[in-house]
C-alpha cells in the first residue's frame, strides 16, 4: 500500500477505495471509536485510556467490531482526555472508566451517562452535534482534526486529501490559484492579515530561478497553541498548502519552521513528510506532474523574536534569529536572498480546502473585509478551554459565552487579551466586538495568531500587563534600541507602580514610550511590544491610578499592596486577619476594637455586609472561603457595653464647626473619624431617626433596629450631636451653615428617591415606589400592602420590598426582572431565601404596561425577553422576544434605581455635578468643586453598599481634616501589630465552611424577628481557625487609605 | 533616476539610494549612530528615523531605498521627539563616565546628545552591567559603556571576516562580544582595532600604554629611542584640529623631541630595509619557481623557505607581504596551511626594534636592555605583535612599547606642547633616513609599488618606466587590485625572468584578503606576489589611527602620503645610503644573509580558532 501514486486518477481511486471499505465496516456495524492524542490530552492520560482501551477490547474479543483511532486535537482541552464512540462524546475519562463505555457503550449499546458532557444545569448531553462548545463552531480549518489520524496519510487521502494539489498540477495554471486565493479573501493567520494572494503574486512576479516557501510553526504566544494543534492533528492539510504555494510561485524548496518544545508535532509532521514522499506526494515529479517539491523541517530554539519573519529567516539561515530591516522583503529577498512566501501553519492549512471548493465559498464566511473562519486557543479563567474555529467576526462574547461556557466559579469576566503579548486587553463593555483584524485593532488589540486568555475580577490588570511586557523584554532580540531599553525602561515603570512605588505621572510616561516604540522600533515584536500596557491603560486605566495614588490593587494581586487580599477586597480596609485571628484565640473585645478601627458599624456590617472579602479569600482555592461574616457576627454578639475607640482630644478641633448632612452610614462613619480626631462635628439628618437607609429601607429582619441604634449611640457619645427633622434645602442650607460659621460641611444625603416606572399606566392607583414603601414601613410602622404584589427590579431594594411584602401579609408576590438571574444586583443569600420565603421569581420578563381599572392596577403586561447582545456591563442585553402577558397585581413596587435631587438640597451652592445627578468629588478626599464641602456615600455613587458608605465617610473626614489643619492625621491606617499566634509550618485546619443558622422558613411570616442566627462559640472560634494568614510576614507597612 | 522631496525639496537619486544618502545629497542631514559608511545597514539604533507620508511608523532613512514620488520629512516633531527620546534611551543604559572616558570629547553619542540638545534624560534605569576584556595586549574592551549599534559586529565580520564579536543574550541582558561570554584572547581575534576604530563610544579602545612610556622616559639611564610609522604623519594632524591629509612630519618630530625621547628615528628605514629583503626573498622564490630544483639553494645559496623546512612545496608562489599583523594573525587562524606563502621578513616595526637594539646599540656601546624601543604606529595589532614570544632576535624584546596614533596625540597633548607652534624638525640619524618608497608602506598597494621599484630596476637595472614611478593599477581604493609587468632586459643574473610577465594582486581589508585567498585556493588566480594589508586602505585606515575613518579620510591621507613620496628626492628603498651602509658594516651578507636572517626574519605558528 505504499506504492506512489502516478497521478490525479489513481489518486482519487485510492480515495474512493477508502471510502468504500469504511463505508461498508460502518454498514456492518463496525465502530469507531476516535481518542483525542492531542499534547494536552496525552498530558491528562490520553494515552494510558488507549491502552486500557485496547485491552478491554482484546479481552472482549471485539477487535473486529471496534477500531480506535488515535487522533489529533477535538478541541475541548480542559475536558481532556476526551474521545468519541460513534457520535458520542465521551470527557475527563480515566483508564478506569474504560470498562464501562466497552461493556455500556459498545456492548449493550448504552451512552455511560456518568462521562458525557453536562449542562449547566446539569443536563447530560451526550451527542458532540448537541453540545454547544462544538455546535456553534465552523470548522473548515479543524475538519480533519480530531477525526481522523495524523499518522496515515490514507485517512487524510480519504477526505480528498492532496486533491487540491493534484488538482493545481493537472490544471497547471499559477495564476488561477492566485485567482482563486484573491477570492477566498484569505488573510495571513500569523497576525497581520496581509492577503495572502498578494503574497504570493510578489513572490511569482519577484525575479529569480530559486525560490522557497517557507511555514512558521514557530508559534510563540503564551496561551496559544493552535498551530501545534494542527500540526499534531493534520499535518498532511500544511505539506498540502505548501505545495500548492510552492507551484504558484515556482518554488521547489520549502522549509517548516518548527521550535523544538513541539517535539509531537515535529514527529507527526515527519511522519507525514516520509509518507508523502513514498506516496509520491513530495519529491520529484509530483503526481507525473513534472513538478518538483520537497519540504524539510528545520527547528527553532523557542525565541519568541523568530516568530518575525525576518529573524525567522535569518534564523533558518543558520545566524542568530534577528529581524532585519524590510524592505526589501521577504517576497522579493527572503530566504539566502531568495524571493520567498512566508505563512504560517494555518494559513497553509486553510489552501487545500479553498482551492477544492473556491475562493467564493471560503468568502462566504466572515465579514466584509476578514473571510473564512478563524481558529481561536481559549485559555485563562473560563470553563471550556482548548481549540475552537468560529466564522471571523464572531462576538467576542459569543465566544467566551456560547462555546467557552463564561467564566468558572461564578466569577466576573474582566478582559480577553488576544494576539498574545503583542496584542491587547478588551474589557468587559467591549464583549461585542467582532473578532476581526479591523474591530480588534480599533480597541488596541489584535488577532494575532488567535491566542485568546480570558482574565477574571481576579487578574490585576496592571499585573497583567506587566506579565506581557516582561515577556517581550526578555524575547526581544536586543537590536533595536527602543525595544531594547525602551521596554526596560516602561518594566521598571510597571514593577514600580505593582510595588506601590507608582508615581504621578508614571501613566503618561508610560503612553509617552509606549507610543515612541511602537513608532520606532525595527521589527513586529517592538513595534506591538506596548500594546497590553498601552490597551490596558486604555481600558483599566483606574486600575493605574489606584495602584499609583491610592495605594491599591483591586484585585488583591500585587503583593507590596497587598497585606492580605481579604483586606485588600474591604473597602473599608478593616484589618480582617487581624481580628479574625483574634475571634480564634476568643479575644472578643479586642477584635471588636481592631475592628473598628476601620469601620464603626461592625455590628451592622455583621449583618449586611455584601463580603467582597470573601470572594477573594485563599482558602477558596483549598475549599471553601473563610466565612468571615458570619465569625464578624458571632464577635459582635459578645460586646455587652459598647467600648469607645481611641479618641485623640484636640482643643483645635474641638473649636472647629463641621456639619455633616445625612445620618446614614455614611455622615455617621464620617463623624465617627472626626471625633476620633478630637472633632465635634453635628449631623443633621431630615428623617426622624438617625440611620439611614440602615433603618428605613434595610427591613428588621435582616438588622435588627437596636443593633443600629447601639452604634449609633456609640458614635453619640463619642461627641457627635445629632439633630433629625431637619432637611437640608428646608430647615438649613449650606449657606446657612456657612453663615452660622460651619467651617466645613460633609454631605451625606445618600440617593433616598426612586425611579419612576415610566410605562404607560404608571401613575395608576397601586403603583408605589419600593423605597417609599419600605421607608414607610419601616419609620411609621405601617403600610398599605396588597395580596398580588408584583415588584419590579432586581436589587436588594426590590428584594427587600418583596420580603416585606410577604411579612406583611401580601398573598402572593412575584419579582419581575428583565435579565437573568446571574445578572441580579441582589446579593445572592438574599435572592435565595426570599425564594425560599415563597418570591416567584419571573426572569427575562419585562414590564411594558400597567393594566388598571378605575385607575387602580390590576397587572402588570410584560413581555418576555431573551438575551441578545453585550451591553457595556458585559451582560447581555435583553431583547423583547415572544408574546406580553399580564401578571395580575393589585400593588405594584418598582425598585429599578434610585436617586437624589440634588438641586432641591443644594439649591444656594453650585457643585459639580456627575451623570447628571451625583456629586462629583475628589476621590482621594471626598472634597466637592466648593472646597469646604464635601461629600460621600449614595449621593456620589448612586445606590451602593453600607460598607462603601463607610470607607468615604472615612475618606471624608481624613479629607475635611487636611483641609482644615493642613496635615494628614489618620492615625487608624497605621498597620498594627496583632499578637496572636500563628504557625507557618502548621497543616490548615481541616473543618469545612459552616452557614449561618437561618430560623425555618414557617417561622419567618408575619414577623419581623431576625433570621440569621449566630452560630455557637466552639463553631466560630473553629471557623476563624479556618483562615491562612495571608498577612503572615507582612505587617508594619503603611496600608493604604 | 528616482525623483523624491525631502522636506518638500525635490532630490533626485539613482535607484537603490537609500534616504540618508539622498538627504545628504539634497544637504539635510539625518543624524545616525550604527550606520557605517559601505557596510550593510543594520538599522539597529534607530536615530535616524525619518517620516515618510503614507508610512504607518517613522522608517529608519539608513535602510528604507528612496521610492518614486516619495515625501520624506526629517524635521518634524514627530521626528525630532523619536530622535530625542531614542538617544536619551541609549544614555540610560550607557554605563559611561563621561568626565574620566577615553572618548571624553572625541564620542558620537556625546555629541549626538548635545546636537539635539538633551539636557535631561526622562528616562532612568538599570544600567548595562560593567564588565573589562582587557585579556589582549591590544584591545580593552568596556561592556557597560556599549550600546549595541553593533557597527563593531558589522566591520568584524563584514569588512574583515573574523567574526569574532557578536550579539548574545537577549533584550535588556544583550551584550555584544565574543562567543559564550569569552575574553577576545580566547578566540580568534587578529587585533586589527577596526572595532575600536569604529566604536561611537567608549566601548572597545586600544589598551593605553601612556603611563608606560612616560615610565621609561622618566628612568634617566634608559636611552629611549621612538621609531614613527609611515602613516603617523598623515594622521597626527587630525588630533590637533588639522583636517586629514595634512602632513605633520616636521612637527611630529618636533613634538617627540619635546617629550624627551633620545632620538627619534624612522620605521620607514626598516620600510627600506623590508624591501631589500623581501624583494630579495621574492627573487629567490621566482628563481626557484622558475628553474625548479636547479633554483634551490642558488641566489647565494640561501634558501628563502629555511624557516619552513617541513614545508612539502619549497619557496611557494605567490609571496604574501607580512608587514601587517593583523593579517599575519588571520593567516594563522585561518589559512596556516599558506603560512609557507607568508613572506619571513619581520613587519618594519619589528625589523626596526631588532636592529635598533643591535646595530644601533653597538654604535652607543650600549647592550640591548639599555635600549628602550617604543613604536608610533597606526596600528592595535602591533602592540600584539611587540610581545610575540619570537620578537627578541636581540636578546631582549626587540620593540618595548607601542603607542597608537590616537595615544601619542594624547600623550603630546597631556605634556603641553602646543602642536600647531612647533618648529619643523629632522629625524635623527641613522636610522632616521628613509626613501619616498618607505613612505608608501602606509596605504594600500605601497609595499607593493615600493617592492616594484626597487626589484625592477634590480633585475633590468633600469628605473621602472612608469609615471611619477606609480604603479598605478594597484593604487586606489579598490578592495582588489592586480596589475602585470613583463619584464625584458633582464640583467644576466636575472636572465631566467627574461619575458616573464610578473602577477601581482593587492588587497586591504581581510574581507578582500579572503576573496584573493579563495581565488588563489580555487586555482582561479594565479599570482607571483600577494600584498595584504588588514585594514580598509592600508595602515592609513589602521585601527590605532584617529577617528573617524572614512573613505573621504582614508583617500587624503593616502594623498598626504603620495605626496611625501613625491616631495622627496630618494624614491627608491635600494637607494637609501644608510641602508648600504647597514649592510656595509653590520649585515655583511647581504639580504637574506646569515645575520639578516637571524635578525630581520620569522616564524609563524598556526593557531586553534577557539
Amino acid at each position: 500500500m505504499t506504492e506512489k501514486i502516478a497521478n490525479q486518477g489513481e489518486l482519487t481511486a485510492l480515495r474512493d477505495a477508502l471510502c468504500k471499505t469504511e463505508a461498508a465496516a460502518s454498514a456492518a456495524g463496525h465502530l469507531s471509536i476516535r481518542v483525542c492524542l492531542g499534547a494536552s490530552c496525552i498530558a491528562s492520560g490520553a494515552e494510558k485510556v488507549v491502552k486500557a482501551l485496547e485491552n478491554e477490547i482484546a479481552e472482549r474479543s471485539l477487535q473486529d467490531k471496534v477500531s480506535i483511532i488515535g487522533t489529533g486535537c477535538m478541541g475541548p482541552c480542559s475536558g481532556g482526555p476526551v474521545m468519541m464512540v460513534g457520535d458520542v462524546f465521551y470527557e475527563n475519562i480515566k483508564p478506569q472508566d474504560v470498562k464501562d463505555i466497552v461493556a455500556g457503550h459498545i456492548g449493550r449499546g448504552q451512552v455511560v451517562d456518568r462521562l458525557t458532557h453536562k449542562r449547566p444545569d446539569g443536563r447530560s448531553v451526550p451527542h458532540a452535534a448537541e453540545i454547544d462548545f462544538f455546535k456553534r463552531q465552523k470548522k473548515i480549518l479543524l475538519r480533519n482534526c480530531g477525526r481522523i489520524n495524523p499518522r496515515r496519510i490514507e485517512d487524510y487521502i480519504a477526505c480528498d486529501g492532496y486533491q487540491a494539489l493534484a488538482g493545481t498540477l493537472e490544471r497547471g495554471d499559477a495564476d488561477k490559484v492566485i485567482e482563486t486565493m484573491r477570492a477566498s479573501g484569505l488573510r495571513g493567520r500569523g497576525g497581520a492579515g496581509f492577503p495572502t494572494w498578494r503574497k504570493w503574486k510578489f513572490t511569482r512576479d519577484a525575479a529569480g530561478d530559486v525560490k522557497f516557501v517557507v511555514c512558521n510553526a514557530d508559534e510563540g504566544d503564551p496561551g496559544a497553541f493552535m498551530d501545534r494543534s494542527i500540526l499534531e492533528g493534520d499535518p498532511h492539510s500544511v505539506i498540502e498548502g505548501m505545495a500548492i504555494a510552492g507551484f504558484t510561485i515556482g518554488a521547489k524548496r520549502g522549509y517548516v519552521y518548527v521550535r523544538a518544545e513541539y517535539p509531537l508535532a515535529v514527529q507527526r509532521l515527519k511522519i507525514a513528510l516520509e509518507q508523502a514522499r513514498k506516496r509520491g506526494l513530495l519529491g520529484k515529479n509530483i503526481l507525473g506532474s513534472g513538478f518538483d517539491f520537497d519540504l524539510e523541517i528545520r527547528m527553532g530554539s523557542g525565541a519568541f523574536v523568530c516568530g518575525e519573519e525576518t529573524a525567522l529567516l535569518t534564523s533558518i539561515e543558520g545566524n542568530r534569529g534577528e529581524p532585519r530591516p524590510r524592505p526589501p522583503f521577504p517576497a522579493v529577498q527572503g530566504l539566502w536572498g531568495k524571493p520567498t512566501v512566508l505563512n504560517n501553519v494555518e494559513t497553509y492549512a486553510n489552501v487545500p480546502a479553498i482551492v477544492l471548493n473556491g475562493g467564493p465559498w471560503f468568502a462566504a464566511q466572515g465579514t466584509e473585509r476578514s473571510k473564512g473562519t478563524k481558529v481561536f486557543a481559549l485559555a485563562g479563567t473560563i470553563k471550556n478551554s482548548g481549540l475552537v474555529e468560529v466564522p471571523v467576526g464572531t462576538a467576542l462574547g459569543d465566544l467566551i459565552y456560547d462555546i467557552g461556557g463564561g467564566i468558572p466559579n461564578g466569577k466576573e469576566f474582566k478582559a480577553a487579551q488576544i494576539g498574545g503579548p503583542s496584542g491587547g486587553c478588551i474589557p468587559k463593555h467591549h464583549l461585542n466586538v467582532p473578532l476581526d483584524y479591523e474591530s480588534l485593532s480599533e480597541l488596541g488589540a489584535i488577532m494575532g495568531s488567535g491566542g485568546l486568555i480570558v482574565m477574571d475580577q481576579d487578574s490585576c490588570m496592571v499585573d497583567v500587563a506587566r506579565y506581557f511586557l516582561e515577556f517581550v523584554q526578555e524575547e526581544s532580540c536586543g537590536k533595536c534600541a527602543p525595544c531594547r531599553v525602551g521596554t526596560k525602561r516602561m518594566l521598571e515603570i510597571l514593577n514600580r507602580i505593582c510595588n506601590g512605588e507608582g508615581e504621578e505621572d508614571d501613566v503618561e510616561r508610560l503612553i509617552e514610550l509606549g507610543e515612541m516604540i511602537k513608532d520606532t522600533s525595527l521589527c513586529g515584536l517592538g513595534q506591538t511590544a506596548p500594546n497590553p500596557v498601552l490597551s490596558t491603560i486604555r481600558h483599566f486605566g483606574h486600575e493605574y491610578v489606584e495602584h499609583i495614588r491610592d495605594k491599591h490593587c483591586r484585585a488583591g494581586v500585587c503583593p507590596a499592596l497587598v497585606k492580605a487580599p481579604c483586606s485588600s477586597a474591604c473597602p473599608a480596609n478593616v484589618d480582617i486577619p487581624g481580628y479574625i485571628s483574634l475571634v480564634g484565640e476568643k479575644r472578643y473585645a479586642e477584635a471588636l476594637r481592631l475592628h473598628r478601627e476601620r469601620n464603626p458599624f461592625a455590628a451592622v456590617c455583621s449583618r449586611v455586609c455584601f463580603h467582597t472579602c470573601e470572594d477573594k479569600c485563599r482558602r477558596a482555592t483549598l475549599d471553601a472561603p473563610v466565612s468571615i461574616r458570619g465569625i464578624k457576627r458571632f464577635m459582635v454578639d459578645q460586646e455587652v457595653t459598647i467600648q469607645l475607640p481611641e479618641v485623640r482630644e484636640n482643643e483645635f478641633n474641638a473649636k472647629q464647626k463641621i456639619a455633616i448632612v445625612g445620618a446614614g452610614p455614611a455622615g455617621l462613619s464620617c463623624a465617627y473619624f472626626l471625633a476620633r480626631l478630637g472633632y465635634r462635628p453635628k449631623i443633621f439628618e431630615s428623617e426622624p431617626r438617625p440611620g439611614g437607609m440602615l433603618v428605613q429601607a434595610i427591613p428588621a429582619y435582616r438588622l435588627p433596629r437596636e443593633i443600629v441604634a447601639r452604634e449609633v449611640r456609640m458614635i453619640e457619645r463619642m461627641g457627635v450631636e445629632i439633630y433629625t427633622n431637619t432637611t437640608l434645602g428646608k430647615e438649613v442650607t449650606l449657606k446657612s451653615l456657612r453663615a452660622e460659621g460651619y467651617d466645613s460641611v460633609f454631605l451625606g444625603v445618600g440617593a433616598p428617591l426612586g425611579l419612576g416606572l415610566g410605562l404607560p399606566g404608571a401613575d395608576a392607583e397601586g403603583i408605589t415606589d419600593a423605597l417609599n414603601f419600605l421607608r414607610t414601613y419601616n419609620i411609621r410602622g405601617s403600610v398599605p400592602v396588597g395580596n398580588d404584589v408584583v415588584v419590579i427590579g432586581g436589587g436588594n431594594s426590590a428584594i427587600d420590598a418583596a420580603r416585606t411584602a410577604l411579612r406583611l401579609g401580601a398573598e402572593k408576590v412575584t419579582v419581575v426582572y428583565r435579565r437573568s438571574r446571574d445578572a441580579m444586583p441582589a446579593y445572592e443569600e438574599e435572592i435565595e431565601e426570599a425564594e425560599h420565603e415563597g418570591v416567584v421569581l419571573r426572569l427575562l420578563t419585562a414590564p411594558i404596561e400597567v393594566v388598571y381599572e378605575e385607575k387602580r392596577a390590576t397587572g402588570l403586561k410584560c413581555t418576555p425577553m431573551r438575551l441578545g447582545e453585550f451591553d457595556r456591563s458585559g451582560r447581555r442585553r435583553p431583547e423583547e422576544g415572544g408574546d406580553a402577558f399580564v401578571i395580575p397585581a393589585d400593588q405594584i413596587l418598582v425598585a429599578i434605581g434610585q436617586t437624589l435631587d440634588l438641586q432641591q438640597i443644594t439649591k444656594d451652592v453650585h457643585l459639580e455635578v456627575r451623570n447628571q445627578a451625583f456629586v462629583q468629588i475628589d476621590p482621594v478626599t471626598c472634597q466637592t468643586s466648593e472646597k469646604w464641602i464635601f461629600a460621600g456615600g449614595d449621593a456620589v455613587t448612586g445606590a451602593s453598599s453600607v460598607v462603601e458608605a463607610v470607607a468615604a465617610g472615612e475618606r471624608a473626614a481624613a479629607g475635611i481634616d487636611q483641609y482644615l489643619t493642613g496635615e494628614n492625621h489618620a492615625f487608624w491606617r497605621k498597620d498594627r501589630e496583632v499578637d496572636t499566634f500563628f504557625d507557618p509550618e502548621a497543616e490548615p485546619s481541616e473543618s469545612p465552611r459552616e452557614k449561618l443558622n437561618l430560623i425555618p422558613v414557617e417561622r419567618r411570616r408575619g414577623n419581623f424577628d431576625e433570621v440569621e442566627q449566630p452560630w455557637r462559640e466552639a463553631v466560630a472560634v473553629c471557623q476563624a481557625q479556618r483562615c491562612l494568614r495571608c498577612d503572615y510576614g507582612k505587617r508594619c507597612a503603611e496600608t493604604s487609605g | 533616476m528616482i525623483s523624491l522631496t525631502i522636506n518638500n525639496v525635490p532630490v533626485e537619486v539613482p535607484e537603490g539610494t537609500t534616504i540618508l544618502c539622498a538627504a545628504k545629497q539634497a544637504g539635510v542631514r539625518i543624524p545616525t549612530l550604527c550606520y557605517v559608511e559601505g557596510l550593510k545597514a543594520v538599522g539597529a539604533c534607530r536615530v535616524c528615523a525619518v517620516e515618510v507620508e503614507g508610512a504607518r511608523n517613522l522608517v529608519a532613512s539608513c535602510s528604507m531605498p528612496a521610492a518614486e514620488g516619495m515625501k520624506v520629512l526629517t524635521n518634524t516633531r514627530r521626528v525630532r521627539e523619536s530622535r530625542r527620546a531614542v538617544v536619551e534611551l541609549l544614555l540610560s543604559e550607557h554605563n559611561g563616565e563621561c568626565q574620566t572616558c577615553d572618548r571624553n570629547e572625541d564620542c558620537e553619542l556625546q555629541a549626538l546628545a548635545a546636537e539635539l540638545g538633551i539636557r535631561e534624560i526622562s528616562y532612568v534605569g538599570e544600567k548595562t552591567r560593567k564588565r573589562l576584556d582587557v585579556s589582549t595586549p591590544a584591545l580593552v574592551r568596556d561592556m557597560g559603556k556599549c550600546i549595541k549599534c553593533r557597527r563593531c559586529v558589522s566591520v568584524c565580520q563584514e569588512t574583515q571576516n573574523v567574526g569574532a564579536l557578536f550579539p548574545q543574550n537577549r533584550g535588556f541582558d544583550t551584550v555584544i562580544g565574543p562567543a559564550f561570554g569569552h575574553n577576545l584572547s580566547t578566540v580568534a581575534c587578529v587585533q586589527c582595532g577596526q572595532c575600536a576604530a569604529v566604536c561611537p563610544v567608549g566601548a572597545i579602545t586600544e589598551k593605553d600604554q601612556i603611563d608606560d612610556v612616560w615610565k621609561a622616559l622618566d628612568k634617566a639611564d634608559n636611552h629611549v629611542v621612538v621609531q614613527t610609522a609611515p602613516a603617523i604623519r598623515a594622521a597626527l594632524g587630525e588630533c590637533f584640529g588639522y583636517p586629514p591629509g595634512t602632513l605633520v612630519t616636521g612637527k611630529m618630530v618636533a613634538a617627540l623631541r619635546r617629550l624627551g625621547f633620545d632620538a627619534i628615528f624612522d620605521t620607514n628605514f626598516t620600510a627600506d630595509l623590508t624591501i631589500m629583503e623581501e624583494g630579495t626573498e621574492l627573487l629567490t622564490r621566482l628563481k626557484t619557481a622558475i628553474l625548479g630544483d636547479e633554483g634551490r639553494g642558488a641566489g647565494d645559496g640561501k634558501n628563502a623557505n629555511e624557516s619552513n623546512p617541513q614545508s612539502p612545496i619549497p619557496n611557494p608562489l605567490p609571496m604574501f607581504t607580512s608587514c601587517s599583523p593583523g593579517w599575519i594573525k588571520y593567516l594563522e587562524y585561518f589559512h596556516s596551511d599558506m603560512i609557507p606563502n607568508v613572506s619571513t621578513c619581520k613587519s618594519p616595526q619589528q625589523m626596526f626594534g631588532a636592529v635598533a637594539k643591535t646595530y644601533y646599540a653597538e654604535k652607543l656601546g650600549k647592550k640591548p636592555e639599555q635600549i628602550i624601543v617604543v613604536s608610533i604606529m597606526p596600528c592595535t595589532a602591533k602592540k600584539f605583535e611587540c610581545q610575540r614570544p619570537e620578537m627578541d632576535s636581540s636578546g631582549t624584546r626587540d620593540v618595548d612599547i607601542v603607542l597608537t596614533t590616537r595615544e601619542l596625540g594624547k600623550m603630546i597633548r597631556a605634556a603641553g606642547i602646543d602642536f600647531a607652534s612647533l618648529p619643523d624638525e629632522e629625524m635623527d640619524a641613522p636610522l632616521g633616513l628613509s626613501s619616498g618608497a618607505a613612505d608608501i608602506f602606509a596605504n594600500t598597494g605601497g609595499v607593493m609599488e615600493a617592492a616594484i621599484r626597487t626589484a625592477y630596476e634590480l633585475v633590468t637595472g633600469r628605473e621602472l618606466p612608469l609615471a611619477g614611478l606609480h604603479v598605478s593599477p594597484v593604487a586606489g581604493l579598490d578592495g582588489v587590485k592586480e596589475a602585470s609587468l613583463k619584464i625584458e632586459g633582464a640583467k644576466p643574473e636575472w636572465s631566467f625572468l627574461e619575458g616573464v610577465t610578473l602577477e601581482v594582486a593587492v588587497a586591504h581589508g581581510l574581507g578582500n584578503a579572503e576573496k584573493v585567498i579563495s581565488a588563489i585556493k580555487s586555482g582561479e588566480k594565479q599570482y607571483h606576489f600577494v600584498e595584504i594589508m588588514a585594514c580598509p586602505g592600508g595602515c592609513i585606515g589602521g585601527g590605532g589611527q584617529p577617528r573617524y575613518t572614512n573613505n573621504k579620510v582614508r583617500q587624503a591621507r593616502i594623498a598626504a602620503i603620495y605626496r611625501e613620496d613625491e616631495g622627496k628626492k630618494l624614491r627608491k628603498s635600494h637607494e637609501n645610503p644608510a641602508i648600504a651602509q647597514l649592510y656595509a658594516e653590520f649585515l655583511t651578507e647581504g639580504p637574506l644573509g646569515h645575520r639578516s636572517h637571524e635578525l630581520l626574519h620569522t616564524t609563524y605558528t598556526q593557531r586553534d580558532r577557539f
